[in-house]
C-alpha cells in the first residue's frame, strides 16, 4: 500500500520547494568544484582558439575527433527530455509525472553543451556567426543550405527554443507558487515577472495544459529530425564507408532514446538520494522506466547488427578492414568490448529481474554503465570511421585526443551537472503542478479481493458516446 | 578557340619516376609553409601534391610503385555541398574552388573528401626569416584555422587566360605560363595539364585515346562518382598494377 | 477514507460492476452476435470462395511456367510479401496493446489474432519460392559471408528464410489458440451442435482456475513477444533474399526496418478495416466503438508519419551522395519507369493518412479510418509491386555476379502482369479473407475473456460535475 499513498497539496509543496528554499550541506561545494572544472574548460578553450587547433590530437584524416562524438552524445542525451516529457504525454503514461521536469531540464542543458564542441572545433571560432546565422551580412552569400551543417544548427536550435518554451510552460504554476511563497521582495518580483501572472484560473489553466499538449505534438518531427539531422552529417558522404549507411538516422535516434532514458533513470536516482524525492519517485517509476529501457535497448541492438551485417555484406574490403579496425584493433577493440558489454550485455538481462528494477542502487549503477557503452559508441563511430582503411593505404590515421580535448569534454559534462544543481536552487525539479494532478486523477479500483491503483482517463468525453452512439 | 574552359590533367603513372619535384614546385609556388619532420609525424603536413609510395610484392620482388595525388577537381564533388559557407564550391572553368576568406574550418569537407587533399592549417603558418622574401605575392597566404588545397595553381590560369584575351590570341597548351607549377617542374613529363574543352590540347586527345575500351586511363576511385577531372594512365608492364581505384 | 490533495473526502476504492449477471450478459450478447451466420455471409463467402479458385488456378499456372524466367515472378513475390505485410502483422495490434497494458484494444485483439489462420496461405505461396531464393553458390552478396568462411552451406538462406517463416505461422497459430482458450471452453459449455464438439475438443480441459489463468497470461506474453521478434527477422530475411540480392548496389541497411514497418502500417491498417466490417456488418456495433477507432488511428498517424521519415532516410543518403550505384538503383525504383506510380503511392500511404489523421474529427469517426485504411492498404499493395516487379525484372538480366547496377541497366518500363499474376493476386487476397470468415464461424471475432476482464477494471464515477472513466492498471 506504499505504493499508492495521497498526499496533500501542502505536504506536495513542502517536500518539493525545499531544495529551492533551503540549502543542502553539499551544494556549494558541489557547485564550486563543478564551477572550477567549467572554468578549467573554458580555459582550455580560450587556449585552443588563441594557439589555433593544433593543440588538439586532430589530423589528416581524422579531422573530427572526440568533439563530435561528444556532441552526438549530447545530442543523444537531449531527447531524453522529450521522449519522457511529449511521448509519454501524448500517450497518458501516468510515470512520467514526477519525472518529466528533471528530464525537460537536462535536455535544455546537454542541448547547449552539445552546441559547445562543435561551435568550439571550427578553425576561426569568431566566425561561427556566418555558419549558423541564415544572413548574408556584408559578405552577399547566404549560408549554403545544401550542407547538413546548416540543417543542423536550424534543426538544433528550433530543438532549444522548442525545449525552453515547453519547459517554461510547465514551469508556470510552479513559478506562480514560488512568488507567493518568496519572502525578500527582490526574489519576489523576479519570480511574479517569471510567472507571467499565472493566477490559477480554469482560463489559465486550459491554456496551460493546451499551451503543453501542443508544444509537445509539434516538438516530435523536430525531435526526430534534430539526430537525423545528425546523423546525416556522417551518412551523406560518400567518401567515408563506415558512415555511408542508411540505417544511421534511425539508428542514431534509438540510441539516443537508448542513453537519454537511462540519464533520466540517473537523474531520478540522483533525485532520490540528493533531494530525498523517495516520497514522489518511488520503485514503480523505475520498473517502469526499465521496462521501456528492455524495448528501447533490444531494438537499438537490432539496429547496430543491421548496421553491422551490412557493413559486412558490402563485401566492400575498405568496410571490412575497418569494421577489423572497430571491433578487434587495439586500442578501439578493448572499447568495443566495453562499449558492447556496458550498453547492452550487462544491463538488459539485469533489468530481467524484478529486484534490478524496482531497486534505486541498481538502476543507477546499469545506467550509468549504458551511458558509458553509449558514449563509446559515439566514439566509435567518429573515430575509426575517419581513420579510414581505405584502398589509398598511404592515407591510413591514427588519433590521440589531447589533453586539451579531454578538458572541454569534461567540462561539458561538469556544464549539465552544474546547470542542473543551479536549476534546482532556483526552481524545483520535480513538477508541483503534475504531481497534483496524478493525485487527483488517482483512484483505487477493487479487483476481487485486491485493490489496485486505477487513474481517470482523459478519453473520449463521455458525452461523446451519448450523443454519437 | 572554345567558349568555356575545363581545366584537367593527365597523370601518366608509367612515367612517374616518384622524384617528389612537382612536390617542391608546388610548395614554393604555392606558399605553402615548410612541413617539418613533426609535422609529417602528427599527420598534419601539407602538401598539395602528393607522391604516394607502394611497395608491391614480397622480398626479393619488390616493386615500388609511385602515384602522384593532387585535387582532382571532381565535377560531381563530394567537398562541395557540404560545406556550410560556401568556401568551397565549383567554378565554370570546371575547377574546384577554395576562398580562403570565407573558410571558418569545420573541416567538414575534408572529411568528405574521398582523396584526402584537402588540408587545415591546424597552426599560424611560418617561414624561417631568409624565406619570407620568396613567398610569391600572387598567392595569399593563408592563415591558421581554415581548408586550403590544390588550385591547379589558379593564378597562373588567371594570368595567362587574361593576357591572351587582352592580345586576342587563342590560348594553346602551356602558353604563357598556363601550366602549374608541378607540371612545368615534372622532369619525365608524367603531369601534362590543358583544356579538355578544346578538342585539340594534349589532354583532350590523351583523354579519349586512353578512355577508350583497352586504353590505359582510369580515374581514381571511379566507382564512387565523383567524375574527376584527372586522368590517371596504367603503369604498363608485365605485372598488373593495384591501382588504388577500387 | 482517504483525502485528496484538496482535502475532499474519497472513497477509498472505487467499486466495479463485476457481478456474475453483468458478467453473463457480456458473454451471451457476444455469443448471440457470433451465433448469427446470416445469408448475407454465405454469399460473400461463396464469392471469395470463386475468387480463391481462381487463385488456385492461377497457382498452378504459374508454377507449371517453370522457374528459369526470374523476371516473371515479379508479381507472384509482391502477392506473398503484400500477405506477409498485411496478414501475418495484424497481430501485432493484439500483441503491443496486451503488453502496454491499453484497454482499448480488447474487443479488436480477437480479430487481429484470427488473421493469423491466413499465414497459411502464405505458407503456401512461400513453398515455389524455394527454388527460386538464389542459392550462395553463384557469388552474390550474402549475409552468410559465404566464400569467406569454410563451412557454409551454399543453401543456408533457403534454410533460414523457412525456418523463420513456418516459425511465424506457427508462433501465430499457438498466440491464436492460447488466447482463444477460455472462449472454447465458453463454447463448449454453452454452445450447440458442432461449436460445442469442437469447443471441447479445442478448450484442452479449460477449467478457467487461477493457476490456468496465470499459465495462459504468461504464455502469451512470451509467445506475443516472440512473435514480434519473428516478424522483424521474417521481414528481414524477405527483404533480403527477395528484394536486395537481386539489385546490384542495393545496398541499404535501413530496408529491412522498412520493410517491418511498413508490415506494421498495413497490419493496422487491415485490422482497421476488420473491425470496420466487423462493426458494420457483423453485428457488433455495441462493442466496437469509437475508442477502437481513435486509438487505431492514432496508431496509423504515427505509423504513416513514420513510413515517411523511414523512406526519407534511405533516399536522402542514397540521393545526396551521388554514387553511381545508388543513382542507378534509385533510378530503379523511385526516377525511372515506377515515378508515376511511386507518386500513387506517396499520396495513398503518407500525405492522406498525414493531412487526414491529424484532425480528431477524422480519427474519431467510423469512416474516416476505415477509408484511410483502405488507402494505405492499396498504396502497400502497389508498393509492394513496385519494389518486388522492379527488382525481380533486375534479377532476371541474371547480374547476380555484378556488385554494382549500371544507370543503363536499369529497366526503362513495366513489366505487365500475366493472367496468372492477376488471378493470384486476387484469388490469395480473396483467400485469405475466405479463411478468416469462415474462422468468425467457431471463434468469436470478438474476445469473450477480455471483455469480461474489462469489467474488472473499468469503473464510471462521478467527477465534480461529469462522469468520467477509472482505468485500473494491474501490475
Amino acid at each position: 500500500m506504499q505504493e499508492h499513498t495521497q498526499l496533500s497539496h501542502k505536504q506536495i509543496n513542502e517536500d518539493l520547494l525545499k531544495g529551492v528554499l533551503t540549502v543542502p550541506k553539499w551544494w556549494l561545494p558541489a557547485v564550486s568544484f563543478l564551477g572550477l572544472v567549467v572554468l578549467t574548460g573554458l580555459g582550455a578553450f580560450f587556449f585552443m582558439m588563441y594557439h589555433g587547433l593544433g593543440v588538439t590530437g586532430l589530423n589528416r584524416p581524422v579531422m573530427w575527433g572526440v568533439f563530435i562524438a561528444n556532441f552526438v552524445f549530447w545530442i543523444g542525451i537531449s531527447h531524453a527530455g522529450i521522449m519522457i516529457s511529449a511521448i509519454l504525454r501524448l500517450t497518458q503514461a501516468e510515470w512520467r509525472r514526477p519525472i518529466t521536469r528533471a528530464a525537460e531540464v537536462m535536455t535544455v542543458f546537454s542541448l547547449i553543451a552539445a552546441l559547445h564542441t562543435p561551435l568550439m572545433h571550427v578553425g576561426r571560432p569568431w566566425r561561427v556567426l556566418y555558419w549558423i546565422f541564415p544572413y548574408d551580412f556584408s559578405r552577399g552569400i547566404w549560408p549554403n543550405i545544401r550542407s547538413p551543417f546548416v540543417w543542423d544548427p536550424s534543426a538544433v536550435g528550433t530543438y532549444l527554443i522548442a525545449s525552453s518554451l515547453f519547459v517554461f510552460v510547465c514551469l508556470l504554476p510552479d513559478i506562480a507558487i514560488l512568488r507567493d511563497r518568496a519572502k525578500k521582495p527582490i526574489v519576489k518580483k523576479i519570480y511574479a515577472q517569471m510567472a507571467l501572472g499565472f493566477r490559477g484560473t480554469p482560463r489559465q489553466w486550459k491554456l496551460q495544459i493546451l499551451a503543453g499538449i501542443l508544444l509537445s505534438a509539434l516538438v516530435l518531427p523536430v525531435f526526430v529530425s534534430v539526430h537525423s539531422i545528425v546523423s546525416w552529417d556522417f551518412a551523406v558522404l560518400i567518401g567515408v564507408e563506415g558512415w555511408h549507411s542508411t540505417i544511421f538516422a534511425p539508428y542514431f535516434i534509438i540510441g539516443a532514446i537508448h542513453s537519454g532514458v537511462s540519464a533520466v533513470a540517473m537523474l531520478m536516482a540522483l533525485s532520490v538520494w540528493l533531494y530525498g524525492l523517495d516520497k514522489y519517485i518511488k520503485p514503480d517509476h523505475f520498473d517502469a522506466i526499465a521496462r521501456l529501457l528492455i524495448v528501447v535497448a533490444t531494438t537499438w541492438f537490432f539496429f547496430f547488427f543491421l548496421e553491422w551485417v551490412y557493413a559486412l555484406y558490402t563485401l566492400a574490403p575498405p568496410e571490412i578492414a575497418l569494421r577489423e579496425l572497430q571491433a578487434f584493433q587495439w586500442p578501439y577493440g578493448p572499447l568495443f568490448a566495453i562499449f558492447i558489454i556496458t550498453s547492452f550485455v550487462i544491463p538488459v538481462p539485469l533489468w530481467l529481474f524484478k529486484r534490478v528494477r524496482r531497486s534505486v542502487v541498481w538502476m543507477f549503477w546499469t545506467t550509468v554503465l549504458v551511458n558509458i557503452g553509449m558514449w563509446l559508441e559515439r566514439f566509435l563511430i567518429v573515430i575509426p570511421g575517419l581513420i579510414r582503411r581505405t584502398h589509398m593505404t598511404f592515407d591510413w590515421g591514427t588519433y590521440h585526443p589531447s589533453i586539451v580535448e579531454i578538458l572541454i569534454v569534461v567540462e561539458t559534462f561538469a556544464f549539465v551537472c552544474l546547470g542542473m544543481l543551479l536549476f534546482a536552487k532556483v526552481l524545483p525539479l520535480v513538477p508541483l503542478f503534475d504531481v497534483k494532478e496524478g493525485m487527483v486523477n488517482r483512484r483505487l479500483i477493487k479487483v476481487g479481493r485486491r485493490v489496485i491503483p486505477a487513474t481517470i482517463r482523459e478519453g473520449l468525453p463521455h458525452h461523446y458516446y451519448e450523443k454519437k452512439q | 578557340m572554345v567558349d568555356s574552359n575545363k581545366w584537367g590533367m593527365v597523370v601518366d603513372i608509367d612515367r612517374c619516376t616518384g622524384c617528389q619535384g612537382c612536390v617542391v614546385a608546388c610548395q614554393s609556388e604555392n606558399n605553402i609553409p615548410i612541413n617539418l619532420e613533426e609535422h609529417f609525424n602528427q599527420r598534419r603536413a601539407i602538401q598539395w601534391i602528393r607522391i604516394e609510395r607502394y611497395w608491391e610484392g614480397e622480398y626479393p620482388d619488390v616493386k615500388a610503385r609511385f602515384i602522384p595525388i593532387m585535387c582532382q577537381h571532381c565535377g560531381s564533388a563530394p567537398c562541395e555541398p557540404v560545406c556550410p559557407v560556401y568556401a568551397t564550391y565549383h567554378n565554370n572553368e570546371g575547377l574546384n574552388v577554395q576562398v580562403y576568406n570565407r573558410c571558418i574550418g569545420t573541416r567538414f569537407c575534408a572529411n568528405g573528401c574521398p582523396y584526402h587533399v584537402r588540408f587545415f592549417n591546424f597552426w599560424e603558418p611560418e617561414w624561417p626569416e631568409s624565406l619570407k622574401n620568396q613567398l610569391n605575392p600572387d598567392v595569399t597566404v593563408r592563415s591558421r584555422g581554415i581548408m586550403e588545397k590544390c588550385s591547379f595553381c589558379v593564378q597562373r590560369i588567371q594570368r595567362s587566360t587574361r593576357e591572351s584575351e587582352r592580345d586576342n590570341e587563342v590560348l594553346e597548351d602551356g602558353d604563357r605560363g598556363l601550366n602549374p607549377a608541378c607540371v612545368n617542374a615534372c622532369a619525365s613529363n608524367s603531369l601534362i595539364f590543358g583544356n579538355f574543352n578544346d578538342p585539340d590540347s594534349t589532354v583532350s586527345k590523351m583523354k579519349e585515346d586512353a578512355m577508350q575500351e583497352g586504353g590505359r586511363g582510369y580515374r581514381l576511385m571511379e566507382n564512387l562518382g565523383t567524375d574527376t577531372n584527372v586522368i590517371y594512365l596504367r603503369k604498363v608492364d608485365e605485372f598488373v598494377v593495384e591501382a588504388p581505384h577500387g | 477514507m482517504v483525502n485528496d490533495p484538496g482535502d475532499r473526502v474519497l472513497e477509498p476504492y472505487v467499486e466495479t460492476d463485476n457481478s456474475v449477471e453483468t458478467r453473463k450478459a457480456v458473454s451471451d450478447g457476444l455469443l448471440g452476435i457470433h451465433n448469427i451466420t446470416s445469408n448475407r455471409f454465405w454469399q460473400f463467402a461463396a464469392l471469395f470462395g470463386i475468387m480463391f479458385i481462381f487463385g488456385i488456378v492461377g497457382f498452378v499456372w504459374k508454377l507449371s511456367s517453370g522457374f528459369d524466367d526470374k523476371s516473371t515472378w515479379g508479381y507472384y513475390v509482391a502477392v506473398f510479401a503484400f500477405l506477409m505485410t498485411t496478414s501475418s502483422a495484424a497481430p501485432m495490434v493484439a500483441i503491443a496493446p496486451r503488453i502496454a497494458n491499453s484497454h482499448w484494444r480488447r474487443p479488436i485483439s480477437r480479430a487481429a489474432e484470427i488473421w493469423t489462420l491466413a499465414g497459411c496461405l502464405n505458407l503456401i505461396l512461400y513453398i515455389p519460392l524455394i527454388w527460386l531464393l538464389p542459392s550462395l553458390e553463384n557469388g552474390r552478396r550474402s549475409l552468410w559471408f559465404y566464400g569467406q568462411q569454410e563451412g557454409v552451406p551454399a543453401y543456408s538462406p533457403h534454410i533460414w528464410a523457412t525456418l523463420a517463416i513456418v516459425g511465424l505461422v506457427l508462433l501465430g497459430l499457438s498466440l491464436l489458440w492460447l488466447s482463444t482458450l477460455p472462449d472454447f471452453a465458453v463454447l463448449r459449455d454453452q454452445g450447440e451442435g458442432w461449436k460445442k464438439k469442437w469447443g471441447g475438443k479445442l478448450a484442452l480441459g479449460w477449467r478457467g482456475t487461477s493457476a490456468q489463468w496465470n499459465w495462459q497470461h504468461h504464455r502469451m506474453g512470451v509467445v506475443g513477444a516472440f512473435y514480434f521478434m519473428m516478424l522483424v527477422f521474417v521481414h528481414f530475411f524477405i527483404s533480403v533474399e527477395f528484394l536486395m540480392v537481386h539489385v546490384p548496389g542495393w545496398i541499404d541497411s535501413l530496408y529491412p526496418i522498412t520493410h517491418a514497418h511498413n508490415a506494421l502500417q498495413a497490419g493496422v491498417a487491415t485490422v482497421m478495416l476488420t473491425m470496420f466490417f466487423l462493426r458494420q456488418f457483423g453485428g457488433y456495433k455495441d462493442y466496437i466503438g469509437l475508442d477502437q477507432f481513435w486509438g487505431l488511428g492514432k496508431l496509423l498517424l504515427a505509423l504513416s508519419l513514420l513510413w515517411f521519415w523511414f523512406w526519407f532516410s534511405s533516399f536522402n543518403v542514397f540521393w545526396y551522395g551521388g554514387k553511381p550505384s545508388e543513382q542507378a538503383v534509385l533510378e530503379l525504383f523511385v526516377k525511372g519507369p515506377y515515378l508515376y506510380l511511386f507518386i500513387t503511392i506517396f499520396i495513398l500511404v503518407f500525405i492522406l493518412p498525414w493531412f487526414t489523421m491529424i484532425w480528431n474529427p477524422v480519427r474519431r469517426s467510423v469512416w474516416g479510418p476505415a477509408i484511410l485504411a483502405t488507402s494505405v492498404l492499396i498504396g502497400t499493395l502497389l508498393d509492394r509491386i513496385r519494389l518486388y516487379v522492379a527488382s525481380w525484372d533486375v534479377a532476371g538480366r541474371s547480374m547476380a555476379k555484378e556488385l554494382e547496377m549500371k544507370m543503363q541497366d536499369v529497366p526503362t518500363k513495366i513489366q505487365t502482369p500475366g493472367y496468372e499474376d492477376i488471378f493470384i493476386m486476387v484469388g490469395f487476397i480473396a483467400g485469405s479473407i475466405l479463411i478468416f470468415m469462415l474462422a468468425t464461424r467457431l471463434i468469436p471475432a470478438v474476445n469473450l475473456w477480455e471483455q469480461k476482464e474489462m469489467l474488472l477494471y473499468k469503473a464510471e464515477i462521478q467527477f465534480h460535475r461529469t462522469k468520467v472513466t477509472v482505468m485500473g492498471k494491474p501490475r
